[in-house]
């Protein structure tokens, strides 16, 4: 039996027009709800509405709070020897009883480097369960993006609002689906949709496993 | 021991998060009145502990406290200016200033919007409102949280005795060592609505 969350103040909920279908993140959350237990990171900051929305089934929640930080501007100027070790200290410490099976990213591989971006992923790899998935939000038709990473917040119906406060906007990466195969250490497409706005929504998996996790 | 104020209206010690203002501790030299919070001591912003603390009525802290908290049947507050660097064990917590420690509840824990949190969180309800800084591990699971909180489960008992594989096993970094000793009897544990 999941525990239950107390409602908080969160702007721009259900009915907000500005929501985002994003079908593979309904998708992965579907699956999520099935009653097993798992264990989740989520590369974002914590919501009460996701922690709803993971809470239809039992589960651990891990919370990296990336997003907000000046974190991910040391993965991205850390020297290649030391890249490795930086992106690791962003996560938190390796259980190899409890292996995260479902990843949250986000919109945060646009903010980080390529360099970055394959570090990052490659210590949340060794964090994750054999089949683990992850799931990403990649800028993909527009030339710019925010210049900081999204507040993703879902509705109860598994759409997505940002509601991160404006901050100008940057370049952005533009990874194309081929070159994200390649960066994202040892995580492979699985599937993606370009979403409404012009992003396109990615899930990752993990080699082994054999569908055993459910997902 | 702690700077006292008059029991709230409906008995549950809740506290305004709003109202700082707290002047510091009991028999302070040269403080003023001391300012009267709802049926909650106050561990005001000058004051630091290190070391264990334990009491049996709500407590807010403004100050610095390192060690371990324990108000089994009470509620904590963690006001704005508070910092805990504990272990935090209690009826319900409520943070608004900075933990660094696992934070148990046997009915909730609540994060506030401007409050920052590094540590893992063990209670049947949790709240985290927009805005507020956490980093660490939620327990959504009632049956590691019953576990974890030393409460007796009928389910998790026939669960450890079927020989339940490693990743169904309630959070053992989770497992709080003083808690556990007790039975918990009397704690409600029950998940409802807020």
């Amino acid at each position: 039996m999941p525990v239950s969350t107390i409602r908080t103040p969160v702007a721009g909920l259900a009915g907000d027009s500005a929501a985002l279908n994003a079908p593979l993140f309904r998708l992965l959350t579907d699956r999520l709800a099935d009653g097993r237990r798992r264990a989740i990171l989520d590369l974002g900051a914590a919501t009460t509405p996701m922690l709803d929305l993971l809470g239809r089934s039992p589960c651990r929640v891990e919370i990296a709070d990336l997003g907000s930080d000046r974190e991910l501007e040391q993965v991205n100027a850390a020297e290649p020897d030391a890249v490795i070790a930086a992106a690791d200290a962003l996560l938190p410490a390796r259980r190899e009883d409890s292996r995260f099976d479902a990843i949250f990213c986000w919109d945060i591989p646009n903010h980080l480097n390529r360099q970055g971006l394959t570090a990052l992923m490659t210590a949340v790899a060794a964090r994750a369960g054999p089949g683990a998935v992850a799931h990403m939000l990649i800028y993909y038709s527009a030339g710019t993006m925010p210049a900081r990473p999204g507040r993703f917040v879902p509705t109860a119906d598994a759409r997505l609002v940002d509601n991160a406060a404006a901050a100008g906007t940057i370049d952005a990466p533009r990874y194309s689906p081929e070159e994200l195969d390649r960066l994202m250490g040892g995580f492979a497409i699985d599937s993606a949709r370009l979403l409404a706005n012009g992003m396109q929504e990615f899930l990752f998996r993990l080699p082994g496993g054999h569908g055993s996790n459910g997902l | 021991m702690f700077e006292r104020g008059k029991k709230d209206d409906n008995g549950t010690g809740d506290t305004d998060s709003g109202s700082t203002g707290t002047q510091g501790f009991l028999g302070s030299v040269g403080a003023k009145p001391a300012v009267r919070e709802k049926g909650t001591a106050i561990i005001g912003r000058s004051i630091q502990i290190n070391g264990d603390l334990r009491g049996n009525e709500d407590l807010r802290i403004e100050g610095d406290v390192s060690g371990t908290v324990e108000l089994r049947n009470s509620s904590l507050t963690i006001g704005k200016e508070g910092k805990v660097r504990a272990d935090v064990f209690a009826k319900s917590i409520a943070v608004d200033g900075t933990t660094e420690g696992d934070l148990y509840a046997t009915e909730r824990v609540v994060v506030h919007v401007n409050a920052r949190v590094n540590g893992n969180i063990i209670a049947p309800r949790v709240g985290i409102e927009e805005g507020a800084r956490f980093k660490g591990s939620i327990e959504m699971d009632q049956e590691a949280v019953d576990k974890a909180l030393g409460k007796s489960s009928r389910k998790a008992a026939a669960a450890d005795t079927s020989g339940r594989t490693d990743d169904k096993a309630p959070d053992s970094k989770a497992a709080p060592k003083k808690v556990a000793k007790e039975s918990g009897a009397g704690l409600n544990t029950r998940a409802g609505a807020a």
